[in-house]
Order: C-alpha cells, then sequence, then structure tokens
C-alpha cells in the first residue's frame, strides 16, 4: 500500500492503482471525458490533470501511480483555467444541434460544458466538411466526435474486434473502421454505449426519443447464460397509453458492464395473446391432462420450480434435454470434484493468464464469456488455447493456440488433457490406474492432437499463475459426456485450472439445479412450455395459449457467474402466467415472484424475497445484482470410478456444426434475423464435399427435422464441417444432442 | 558551432540584431546552417527554441509554417484535445495575423492556447509547439504588431520558400535504425500490439530479434533518464511480435508490398543488414536475390548468438516476414570475384552486407592457427549454433576442458557461456580492462550472468604466449597491468607489470578480441576505398562504396558492431537504391533523411533538460530471468520478458518525448 494525501486527505493506493482511480473510490471529484474505468486510459481529454507537491507542471491522474508521501491536490485555480480552456477547445466547432442529437440529455459535452460554464464559443477554427457514415446498426457523424476514444478501446479491449481505429489527422482526425471500408464487426454496439457525445448512435434508435422522455428498467439479459445486465429503455407518454408502452432501446452500465449486439438491439421479443387458440380453462385442462411438460432453459428459476411442483402435484414428467444433460454433467463433475458447483467465475477468466477452452464456440455461444477471454488476453497477455474441431476467425486476436480435434474425439481430448495437467496429482488408485492404461498414441492419432501441440500449451503456461478451463457444450451433450466431466471433475480437483461449465442457455443452470428432469421419451400429451407439444403455452412462436416473455415478467435467473440475477417488467402482459394456471390445477401462490424465497437452499438459493434483490452495480463497479449461489461441497455423493475409453467414434461424410451466427440465440432474437443469418455456411471445401454452391438453396436433413436454408460459402472457414444455425428451429430438435451432426443435404429448387 | 542571427535554442539568448554579419556571435549548437550541399537554412525551429541564420526571415510566417508543419504530421497529434484542437487554433490564429487579418485579441488568444498546450498536452509535441512560437512572439513583436496594425501580410507571405519539417524523439534520434519508439510504445500501452509492430517494423524489420539482443543505446538517451531511470525500451518490441506471432496472424508489414517495378537489386549476406536492405526494397516493388555463404539464414544472429539469449524460431519469424515479401534466398552460397562482376551486370545494384566473419588473432607469442586448441570465436560459435539450432555439424562438447577466452565485448560472452553450456571444466575470460568497461562494452545483464553461470574473470591481463607440444595447446602465459591515470584527464593508460605474469594450463584459447571483414570476394580491378579498419569505405550517409551501384552496409562497412547499427545503415540504404534504380542512377537523400542527419548531429537528447509534468520515482520495470541453476546447462531463453503487467507499467512511465522540428531554406 502507498500512503499520499489528495487535497490533504490521508488515502492509500494499492500497488498499481492510479490518482483517479483512489480519488474517486475517496469520493473526491477529478473531472474526465475520456476516462472509461473498464479500459486502460484513453489519457486524451487531459481534464483529469492535478498538481502534484514537488512536481514542476501537471501529473494526469488517470494513469499515474502515486508515490509514497506523495501530497496531490485536484483543483486549483491553474488547474481550473486549463480546464476550463480544454473545455471550450471541445466546443470549438462543436454543431449546435442538441435539440435533435440522440444524446442530448445525457450528454457529457453538454453536461461539462454546462458545468464548467462555456457559454460562447471562446476559441475559433476553421469548421470542415465531415462525412456522415452508416455502419449498419451503427451511425458514425464526424463533426460530433470528440474523439476520446472510448470506443475504439472497447472494441479492442474488450469485445475483441478491434474493427474501428483512429485515423490520426489532428484536427481532421476521425474514427474509422480497421482494415476496410465498412465496418466489419459483430455489432455489439458497445461504441454506440460508451460514446459520451451524439457521435455513435444506434441507427435503429435515432431520432426515435429523446433521453428524457425514457424510463429505465434494469433487467438481465434474456440471450444467453452471460447474465448480462441491461435496462430496458420504455417510452410510456404521448402517443403510447398505459399498457402499450414498448421498449426503444437497450443501455446498460457500461463503465463497468458489457453487452453483446443481440442484448442491446433484439429486445423486441414481447409476447401478446392476439394469436391465442386457446382460453385458459383449456390450458388449464391441458396441464391436467398431460402426462409431461417439456420445456425450454429460457424461464425464470420461479416458473421452473413451478414446473417442478406441477411434477409433483399433478405426477408428471418433465422433460427439457438441455438442462438435463447439464445436471447429469455436473452429477458427474461432482462425483469426481466434490463441489455442486464449478468454480470459476467471469471474474476468474478475466483475470486468468492461462485459459484453455473446449467445446464450444464461444463468440456466439456466450459472447459474455468470450469478452472475459479478450480481456484476459489484453490485460494479462493470456496464453489461450482453444480446443475445437472448427476455428474461428473472430477470436484469432484472442486466443494464441488452436488445437483441432477430430469431430466426436472429445473424450480422448478431455483425457489427454487429464494426463498432462494431472501427472503429478494424487489420484485414487482406480482412477489413477485408468489414467495409466489409456492409450496416449491411440487417443493421439485418432484426436489428431498431438503431443508436441500439448506439450506446447504446457510451455506457454510455464508462468501462467491463473488457470481457467472453459468447459463448452459440446462436451454436455457428447455421447461420453459422463466419462468428460469425470475428467474434467478431477481437473478441477487436482490441477490449478479453475473450471467453468458454460450452461447453454439464460437459466440452464437453474433449472437444472431446481427441477427433477425425465429423459424425454417423446411421449403422447405433451405440454410443451416455451417446447414444442401437443398444447403449446409459450411467449414466442406457434401456441395456443400464451405467457409474458422474459422482459414481460418479474423473476430471477441463474447466470454462468452462478449468480441469481432479477428480471423485471418491461413491457406489460395482458394474460396470464404459468403461476396462474399452476394456481389453478393446485400449485398455488399469488404471484410468481413468490417462489424466490422459496428456491432450495440446499442447491445454493437463498431465502431473499424477490424485492429484496438489488440490480445494479456501484459507481466503483461492484457488482450488487442478485446473490451469489454459495458453494456446496458434497463430499457424500456416490462415485464411480472413471470408464477406460476404449473407442473414440469417427464422423465421416457431410457434417454440420449446430452453433449461431452473431446476435442469435433463440426464438427471441430470431424475429430480427434475415436469411444471411439463417443461412447455412460452409467453407470452399465443404461446399465442393456436399456438391453444393454458394447461393444454393439447400435441404437439410437433421435427425428428426428438414429445414430448407440458403447456403453460403466463407472463404475464411476451413475444413468440411459447416456452420448450421439452430436459433430459428424449435428448441428440442437440438437441445441436448451432440452439436455435430452427420446430414443430408440435397440442393432443392433454383 | 554556427553562426547566427538570432538564436534561443537550448536557452540560448543570441541577439545579433544590427550587428554587422563578422561581427555576430556564435550559437553555442550544431545547428543546421546548411540543410544540404544545393541550399543554406534561413532558419531552425524546433522544440527547444528558434534560430535565424539572416535577417531577412518572415518571422510571422515561420511560426506559421511550424505551426502548420504540426498540423500535417498525423503522428503529431489527435490523441489528446488540446494538441488537436489547440494544434489547428494555433495555426488558424498565426495564419489570420500573417496574412494581415488579424486582432489584438488574436494574439491574446494565441498566448491562451499556448499555455494550455504547454501544460496539459499529452506528448512533448504538443508540449513543446508553443515554446519557439512564444519565443518569436516576444522577441519580434513588432513584426506581429506589424502585421495586426496595418493589416498587412507579413513580409514574405507569398514567396516561395522551403519548409522542412520533421518529427524526431530523442531515443529514436539515439538509435541507428531511428525506430519510432514512442509509436510502438503506445501501442503497447493502448493495447494495440499489431500497431506497435507496424510501427517498429517502419525502419526495423526485426522485431523479435531487437527486443533480446540489441544493445540499446536509446536507452541511454531517454528522457525519462533525467527523471528517474530510462524506459525499458528494448524489450517492449517483444509484445508486438509476440502478438503477431502467438496469434498466428499475417505479417503486419508497415506498408503494402508495391507491385513489382521490374528492378533487380542483388543482396550478399543474410545477416541483419542483408536481410533489411532485402526487406526494404522488396516492399517497394523491387525484385531482391539475396545469396548467403552459410547454409542458413541469419547470418551472426543465427550461428553467433546463442540460443539461450536470441531463440531461433523468434529469429526464424523475423526472417520469414521478409520471406513473405517474396525476397529469393540462395544459401551455401560463396560468392566470388567473377560473381561479382557478374552481379554488377546482371543486376541493377549490388549490396555488400558479409559482416565481419574472421576473427582477429590476440597478438601473442608463437599464436599459430593450426596448434590444435587455437580456435577462433566465429569458428567456435558457428559449431555450436549451427549444431544446437538446425542440428548441422556436429556437438561442441568442453567436458573435463579448461577453456581460455580472450575479448571483453558480446562476442566473448557468448563464447563463455556457450563453453559453460557444453560444460567445460572451467572457463576463464581474460580482459585487459576493468570490470566497468566490460560492462560498458556489453550490458550489465550479459556480465553478470555470465558470472552467475560459473565463468571466471581476469581483469587488466592478457596472453603473452601460446605453449604447445607437438601442436597441441599446454598452457598459456599471461602478463599481468595496472591501469595509470593519465594525468591529462585522458584514458587511462595500460601499463604492464614487471614480473607480474603468471601460467596457466589450459585446452582451448579462443580468441574474441575482435573480427574482420571477410572480402576476398571483391574483384581486385575494382579497388574499391577501405577504412583504416579494413572496411568498406562509403560516406555514412547513402552507403554508396567508391564503384558506382555497388553498395555496403552493416559491419562490413562499419567494423564489427550491434545488429541495430547494420539494420540502420541498411534501412537508409535500402531507401538510397530503390531511388538509385529508379532515377538512372542518381545517388539522393529524402528531406527526411537529411533532417535525421541534421539532428542526430545536433543530439535530440539533452541530458541537462528539467522535465515537468511527470512525477518521478514510478520503477523500471524488470523482466525475470531464468535461474543460473536451471539454465546453465542448457539453451534455455534466459530472459522470459515481461509479463503483460509489467510491460504496461513500463509503457505507462513511457513521456511520448516527440519533437518537431523544421527548417526553413
Amino acid at each position: 500500500m502507498i500512503t499520499f494525501t489528495i487535497d490533504g486527505r490521508d488515502v492509500e493506493a494499492a500497488r498499481g492503482e492510479t490518482i483517479l482511480n483512489v480519488a474517486r473510490r475517496e469520493g473526491i471529484y477529478i473531472p474526465t471525458m475520456c476516462y472509461l474505468s473498464k479500459t486502460t486510459p484513453c489519457a486524451s481529454c487531459r481534464m483529469c490533470v492535478v498538481e502534484a507537491e514537488g512536481v514542476e507542471g501537471f501529473v494526469l491522474s488517470c494513469q499515474t501511480p502515486p508515490t509514497e508521501g506523495l501530497s496531490v491536490t485536484t483543483h486549483s485555480e491553474l488547474l481550473e483555467t486549463e480546464r476550463v480552456n480544454i473545455m471550450r477547445m471541445y466546443d470549438v466547432n462543436h454543431p449546435l444541434e442538441c435539440g435533435v442529437c440522440d444524446k442530448s440529455g445525457e450528454c457529457d459535452l453538454q453536461n461539462k460544458t454546462l458545468e464548467f460554464g462555456i457559454d460562447r464559443q471562446h476559441f475559433s477554427a476553421k469548421d470542415q466538411a465531415r462525412e456522415i457514415k452508416n455502419w449498419g446498426l451503427i451511425h458514425y457523424d464526424p463533426s460530433l466526435c470528440i474523439l476520446c476514444e472510448k470506443c475504439v478501446h472497447v472494441c479492442n479491449e474488450i469485445i475483441g474486434d478491434d474493427a474501428i481505429e483512429v485515423q490520426f489527422g489532428g484536427y481532421k482526425s476521425t474514427i474509422i473502421p480497421k482494415n476496410s471500408d465498412e465496418l466489419d464487426c459483430t455489432f455489439c454496439g458497445e461504441c454506440i454505449a460508451v460514446c459520451p457525445v451524439g457521435a455513435l448512435v444506434s441507427s435503429e434508435f435515432q431520432y426515435r426519443a429523446n433521453a428524457w422522455e425514457l424510463s429505465r428498467i434494469p433487467s438481465t439479459c434474456a440471450h444467453c447464460s452471460a447474465g448480462c445486465a441491461l435496462e430496458y429503455e420504455i417510452k410510456t407518454g404521448g402517443a403510447a397509453s398505459v399498457g402499450q408502452e414498448s421498449i426503444y432501446r437497450v443501455s446498460n452500465n457500461f463503465e463497468v458492464a458489457t453487452l453483446c449486439g443481440a442484448g442491446r438491439f433484439h429486445f423486441d421479443f414481447t409476447a401478446d395473446t392476439s394469436r391465442d387458440t386457446a382460453d385458459f380453462s383449456q390450458a388449464t385442462d391441458a396441464l391436467r391432462s398431460c402426462e409431461a411438460i417439456r420445456f425450454s432453459s429460457v424461464i425464470t428459476n420461479e416458473e421452473a420450480w413451478i414446473l417442478q411442483k406441477l411434477k409433483e402435484t399433478l405426477g408428471i414428467k418433465l422433460y427439457n434435454e438441455d438442462a438435463r444433460h447439464f445436471q447429469e454433467f455436473m452429477r458427474a463433475y461432482t462425483m469426481k470434484s466434490k463441489q455442486l458447483h464449478y468454480g470459476a467465475s467471469l471474474a476468474d477468466i478475466k483475470a486468468s493468464d492461462a485459459i484453455i477452452m473446449i467445446g464450444s464456440r464461444i463468440s456466439t455461444d456466450n459472447p459474455g464469456v468470450r469478452y472475459a477471454m479478450t480481456e484476459a488476453a489484453r490485460h494479462h497477455g493470456a496464453k489461450i488455447s482453444y480446443m475445437h474441431p472448427l476455428e474461428d476467425t473472430l477470436m484469432q486476436n484472442t486466443i494464441t493456440q488452436f488445437v483441432k480435434y477430430e469431430v466426436g474425439t472429445e473424450e480422448g481430448v478431455v483425457a489427454l488433457l487429464a494426463l498432462a495437467l494431472l501427472q503429478d496429482a494424487d489420484l485414487d488408485t482406480e482412477d489413477k490406474n485408468i489414467l495409466d492404461q489409456l492409450d496416449e498414441g491411440y487417443l493421439s492419432a485418432e484426436s489428431n492432437v498431438g503431443e508436441e501441440e500439448i506439450s506446447l500449451m504446457m510451455n506457454a503456461f510455464a508462468r501462467s499463475t491463473k488457470k481457467t478451463l472453459i468447459v463448452g457444450s459440446d462436451l454436455l451433450s457428447h455421447p461420453q459426456s459422463h466419462n468428460i466431466a469425470k475428467l474434467i471433475g478431477l481437473i478441477a480437483m487436482h490441477s490449478d485450472f479453475r473450471v467453468m461449465i458454460v450452461p447453454k442457455h439464460v437459466n440452464t443452470l437453474g433449472v437444472s439445479l431446481l427441477c427433477d428432469l425425465d429423459a424425454d421419451e417423446q411421449t403422447a400429451s405433451v405440454v410443451g412450455y416455451n417446447a414444442q407439444g401437443d398444447f403449446v403455452i409459450a411467449s414466442s412462436g406457434a401456441r395456443d395459449f400464451s405467457v409474458p416473455a422474459l422482459n414481460q415478467q418479474e423473476g430471477t435467473v441463474t447466470s454462468v457467474d452462478k449468480q441469481v440475477l432479477p428480471i423485471n417488467v418491461a413491457v406489460g402482459f395482458e394474460g396470464s402466467t404459468l403461476n396462474d394456471l399452476a394456481s389453478a390445477v393446485g400449485v398455488v401462490a399469488r404471484e410468481t415472484v413468490d417462489y424466490t424465497c422459496k428456491l432450495p437452499e440446499s442447491k445454493g438459493f437463498q431465502a431473499v424475497v424477490f424485492d429484496a434483490l438489488e440490480n445494479f452495480y456501484t459507481p466503483l463497479g461492484d457488482d450488487v445484482r442478485g446473490y451469489y449461489l454459495s458453494t456446496r461441497h458434497i463430499a457424500d455423493v456416490r462415485v464411480t470410478p472413471l470408464q477406460d475409453i476404449d473407442e473414440l467414434p469417427e464422423f465421416n461424410g457431410t457434417v454440420v456444426y449446430h452453433c449461431e451466427p452473431v446476435r442469435q440465440f433463440n426464438s427471441y432474437t430470431a424475429y430480427h434475423s434475415d436469411e444471411e443469418d439463417r443461412a447455412l455456411v460452409g467453407s470452399p471445401q465443404f461446399a465442393v464435399a456436399a456438391k453444393i454452391s454458394d447461393g444454393d438453396q439447400v435441404e437439410i436433413a437433421l435427425r428428426a427435422h428438414k429445414v430448407i436454408r440458403h447456403f453460403r460459402v466463407d472463404e475464411t472457414l476451413k475444413g468440411t464441417v459447416a456452420l448450421h444455425p439452430t436459433f430459428d428451429l424449435p428448441l428440442e430438435v437440438l437441445d441436448g444432442q451432440y452439436r455435430f451432426e452427420k446430414v443430408k443435404i440435397m440442393k432443392v429448387g433454383s | 558551432m554556427s553562426k547566427v542571427y538570432f538564436s534561443t535554442w537550448r536557452g540560448e539568448a543570441i541577439n545579433n540584431f544590427g550587428k554587422p554579419e563578422d561581427a555576430w556571435e556564435e550559437s553555442a549548437y550544431k545547428l543546421p546552417q546548411q540543410y544540404n550541399e544545393h541550399a543554406d537554412s534561413k532558419a531552425f525551429i524546433g522544440w527547444d527554441g528558434v534560430a535565424l541564420f539572416h535577417e531577412d526571415v518572415d518571422v510571422v510566417r515561420l511560426a506559421t509554417e511550424y505551426a502548420a508543419q504540426y498540423q500535417v504530421y498525423s503522428e503529431a497529434c489527435g490523441r489528446c484535445a488540446p494538441g488537436r484542437w489547440g494544434g489547428r487554433i494555433l495555426f488558424d490564429l498565426l495564419d489570420k495575423i500573417a496574412r494581415g487579418e488579424g486582432s489584438m485579441e488574436d494574439l491574446a488568444h494565441l498566448k491562451e492556447v499556448a499555455q494550455t498546450m504547454q501544460t496539459t498536452s499529452k506528448c512533448e509535441i504538443g508540449k513543446t509547439v508553443p515554446n519557439p512560437l512564444l519565443d518569436l512572439m516576444q522577441h519580434f513583436e513588432d513584426d506581429f504588431m506589424t502585421c495586426i496594425t496595418e493589416q498587412a501580410a507579413s513580409k514574405h507571405y507569398n514567396e516561395e520558400i522551403n519548409y522542412i519539417a520533421k518529427i524526431t524523439a530523442p531515443c529514436t534520434d539515439a538509435c541507428p535504425a531511428h525506430v519510432d519508439i514512442p509509436g510502438y510504445i503506445e501501442g503497447v500501452r493502448d493495447l494495440r500490439f499489431d500497431d506497435s509492430l507496424k510501427a517498429t517494423r517502419q525502419t526495423m524489420p526485426l522485431a523479435h530479434t531487437c527486443g533480446r539482443v540489441c544493445p540499446h543505446p536509446c536507452e541511454d538517451e531517454c528522457r525519462r533518464a533525467n527523471l528517474d531511470s530510462p524506459i525499458s525500451i528494448m524489450e517492449l518490441k517483444r509484445l508486438g511480435a509476440d502478438y503477431e506471432t502467438d496469434h498466428g496472424f499475417n505479417f503486419f508489414h508497415p506498408a503494402q508490398k508495391k507491385p513489382s517495378i521490374g528492378k533487380r537489386v542483388c543482396v550478399i549476406g543474410a545477416g541483419p543488414a542483408g536481410l533489411t536492405t532485402a526487406y526494404y526494397l522488396a516492399l517497394e516493388g523491387i525484385d531482391v536475390d539475396v545469396y548467403e555463404d552459410l547454409p542458413v539464414l541469419g547470418g551472426e544472429v543465427a550461428v553467433g548468438v546463442p540460443e539461450y539469449r536470441m531463440p531461433i524460431d523468434k529469429y526464424n519469424q523475423d526472417i520469414e516476414a521478409v520471406k513473405d515479401l517474396g525476397v529469393n534466398f540462395f544459401t551455401n552460397t560463396r560468392v566470388n570475384a567473377d560473381m561479382m562482376r557478374q552481379f554488377e551486370k546482371e543486376y541493377d545494384a549490388v549490396m555488400i552486407a558479409v559482416g565481419t566473419r574472421l576473427s582477429k588473432k590476440v597478438r601473442c607469442e608463437n599464436e599459430r592457427p593450426e596448434i590444435e586448441g587455437y580456435w577462433g570465436a566465429i569458428e567456435m560459435l558457428d559449431q555450436v549454433n549451427l549444431w544446437e539450432k538446425y542440428g548441422i555439424g556436429e556437438n561442441v562438447d568442453l567436458t573435463g576442458k579448461t577453456v581460455v577466452c580472450v575479448g571483453g565485448g558480446f562476442t566473448s560472452m557468448d563464447v563463455v557461456r556457450c563453453s559453460i553450456r557444453a560444460n567445460a571444466k572451467k572457463v576463464i575470460m581474460i580482459y585487459r580492462r576493468d570490470e566497468k568497461t566490460i560492462i560498458r562494452n556489453t550490458t550489465y545483464e550479459e556480465y553478470h550472468e555470465a558470472v552467475e553461470e560459473g565463468v571466471e574473470f581476469i581483469f587488466h591481463s592478457a596472453v603473452s604466449r601460446m605453449n604447445d607440444e607437438n601442436d597441441v595447446l599446454k598452457s598459456l602465459d599471461f602478463d599481468r597491468f595496472e591501469l595509470v591515470p593519465d594525468p591529462d584527464g585522458g584514458r587511462a593508460q595500460l601499463v604492464k607489470i614487471e614480473g607480474g605474469g603468471f601460467s596457466k594450463e589450459v585446452d582451448f584459447l579462443i580468441p574474441a578480441v575482435s573480427q574482420s571483414a571477410d572480402l576476398d570476394l571483391l574483384p581486385p580491378e575494382w579497388e574499391l576505398e577501405m577504412t583504416s579498419w579494413a572496411t568498406i569505405l562509403t560516406n555514412g550517409k547513402d552507403y554508396m562504396t567508391s564503384r558506382k551501384g555497388i553498395f555496403a552496409a552493416g559491419d562490413c562497412e562499419y567494423g564489427p558492431m550491434t545488429i541495430v547499427n547494420a539494420v540502420g545503415q541498411a534501412k537508409r540504404a535500402a531507401s538510397v537504391i530503390s531511388r538509385y534504380v529508379q532515377n538512372g542512377g542518381k545517388i539522393t537523400l529524402t528531406d527526411d533523411e537529411i533532417m535525421e542527419d541534421h539532428l542526430r548531429k545536433m543530439k535530440v537528447y539533452n541530458k541537462k533538460e528539467t522535465v515537468s509534468g511527470w512525477l518521478a520515482g514510478l520503477p523500471r520495470q524488470v523482466s525475470e530471468k531464468l535461474h543460473v541453476d536451471i539454465r546453465k546447462d542448457n539453451n534455455n531463453e534466459v530472459n522470459l520478458g515481461f509479463t503483460q503487467e509489467e510491460a504496461l507499467s513500463e509503457a505507462d512511465r513511457c513521456m511520448r518525448c516527440y519533437y518537431i522540428a523544421m527548417v526553413a531554406h
């Protein structure tokens, strides 16, 4: 700790902590225009200069750590003069169009201009014509841009797209797409979020509303398990009447949190009852008479708990293949790790200097995890081994080693990892024997993961101290997932790697903890809850009876961080909820969220009532949303030994990998998709092998389903596995199934 | 010493107003009074003041143009608010005054903006641009006032005058390759490692290499040293290079390779100078063939510098970057005079970059190369490195042997440390001077690490005689010396201590005193002019030899020197050659290169300057080194480099000391 003073107050700084950080922590105000908590300092605005005793001139507080005994002054006449002059410069030729600017009312420039009392243009410089750019979802007006560089920093350091840069040119400096004429990125919109002025705005939101007309509803993103905090901004005034409010945009606390493009732009998935074919009594009848309820993991913990209660009360079965596979995987994992939950959090990933990611196309499976990996790479120089049959160009600037394995050989690959990571581990004799007897040569040959690749990986990790293993859903749904889970459990227990097992949907983890699930036997008489069934109760897609979507109800979801997070009502829903239906068939509660405090403590949940759950970040960036599942050590679990690995499967022929394009996850995001998103995408090599060409309409015969899709060749892809989207298909078509699938593809039509 | 009419350079106050020219007081600095052989300078203006070489200079326009140049150089600004807007406001206001439309209020605003830029700008360029402008406004107030009160343009406002500007920095100036050091460090600080590497590669293609084995003269002229201790400049170069390699990117070249222009250049030698020449010529669209005597590419860095200091896979990455531009390499090809005659006809230009690969003798009695146990440093290192890095030849095993190396430079350090790794029983370094000098000639780290590994250093000594039996080395006799200070304050004299000699039984004597160039390839009838060091003579600016179209760079031109020196020379030579082959054989320097030479002569770094605006006392980061016990018997890289956190802290210490200088002629 370094002791020093700010404005006469004794303060302490941790190693590497800057003067600005300490000041903020201590509640001492230093003005900034370009500072962003989550990135390295942009250091462009120079507003945060302070005086330091014994130092001639001013010191930049955002990038200077203090020295012992230093005496810092944050406000003086001299500092004020220079800060005022900087603001005067910022205002030179800034268009006076606040009246129509999207940012007006929440604009840093506007605020600081008022704060520093700049009421006229003090300096002058020749104005310049600047071309407005329309980059798809993103709209850039360079004459409003103050070149703070926040957008460039987040894009590179947090997101990893690294798609924009400053074109240096003094007064003419501007933001441009990097290495291309048009913006080529994942359109996460993070640049819009951090823009302090109206330079970068959402094309869809532009000119639709003023900041002060919008009410903010804090909630949690519904699209994947990352559990990102967001605020639905809704407009109720004007032409909208109560109950007809709509979401105008999604914003977030960009200082500390991040959102992907789906979270930011795909918010309009609200349900209504207009197309219902059945009424309340028919829905309750269906529940009473069904043998099973099939449901998706895109529901709240409370809904899951109600379903569990329905099972107990009505004596029916519960189908959810996604959560069931997760549950089974975790059961096997627990056998060897002795922990109910996996250990790693997103914060652990961000702080890692070594990461192994296996079995996921993580950039689209879970952008939150991807962003955490980006941070690890940038801020900690993490060595990242990405193990997967398919390369992902989006991850190139993040990963340091791509280890390609053959489709289907995940069990062998995980065994090879276990052999490398558990060399000196003190294992049970039985497990040790199994590992010792593994035929490394065979596993290596079949999986195509060479010994030298593993040793390269281990060498790269030689200096690392914070290591994380990220396990993706390819492994969860693998036919050998049970043994894989045990191997992963052993790694968690006996190596210095923390493990994260990435749940697929927004609440896969919650459902897996709350529901006692049955294997889906495709029984007759199934009620689908946000899933296919003989009678469908859902918030999206074709349905018999509507229930509110995840932005129309209160409840909680359990994120990949094992955090129980509140969701809120952004837009009202004129209809019934699952709780209403359940109450009518004997599982009675007044409100859905009455169950929030009743979620089982044995699974790590806490007895906290919904209204007591907070949902915000403190100004210093502390996450005080909901609560974290408490860790549970499981000693008395029935343990079975590892299995020997006798044969690794082979996948020949036409193989597709079920994964989504960027900004797509499920039916909630599907409304905001186009043919391009729904296309089958393959390498030129795949096209040749499958005898199809770019632009063809093709019929893809999946296990239980046929789809017609447009085929697109992507030159950046390699190999003979194509990417097949599933977001527009009913969930259970693919949930719980191994993500690589041998298919028949036929060209159709012309 | 330059004759000036007026100068405020580096705080001097020379004012020869109204004096006849022969009575002018001279400046204490080597200012660029003469721009080049064709032109005299009218004025020099830069970060630390302004100098006028004539009475008749239009100072108002000079100030305006200086502000304009600040606008032109993109890397100079655009990165901070005061620089970005302030620079433009400065220029607009000055130009308004210069063209006769200014007001007193403009003058006041000028001063106000200047003050804000000086105290709050991100880099020194923004902080220092106002300095000479304020000097001019102060000392030539009348000129400015005339423009304002009479609403008249300044006296030469509409005349053609050449204003040549150049961006520099103390470290960049000190680097023989003039690497944009603040640029690549900024890339690290901003986590834009590709930009960092591109900044390096503008003038230095060997980023992995010079992130490891450069003696970093830049760090001796780092302005941060005026505040606390210099930035660890060299090692930060690795971040960009590692980023490219670790993520498997295509090579980040500083510019796109131009399409072939149908010119061919031949390069003899694939060491740092040859690789650099090839790289920058290829970028210009020139077809390059490189001929190399050795079976491998890379020259002395490949076969001289040991693996533990310069892992070959990293060096190969640098070499791959050159290959990536389509350069042709021919290894195992020893070029002789006949081939040279042929090359001269066949190619549009020839670059000789053969280095210095002959070990010089230690000059003792009975020093006969045929004695078994007498082993030139170059030959010894060739054998070690060819085996360790490429598996060529045979292993060097010195088990049970006593090795004496005579030297004191980097090569001798490599010899002794390789001997340790070859399991020698005893390794002794003999050096005529003292510990301090050996550290100055190499680096503290090199010396310290050698001592740690068990090398015995005997100072103030020299081999006087080799004793053999039947041409097998048995022992060596040594003389001892003492340093006698020069009463006139010169370099201390080495005086032999009579009767102070001693002997040692040894198996090997490895002379590593110096190397000379093997220039057998030069056709004798060319009669190339040579230096007194028996290296090829050029003027040190354009690197053409006394024969038209034949160029030389690197050690064979300069004598045994550093990698970065070879790179710097070769980069310049490539630039000259690229014009030479296109403009009918004319030798030219660009304005940028002329300014580069002027600035180096003046020296950008000012040891006495007081640094303002930065907090002193933030520690220089030191990277982790492999522990002696786990490194001394193998070739694992000793310097592990910075962790990301260390690198970022170190980059944060960089003060971005860009400066802009301008000559009017």
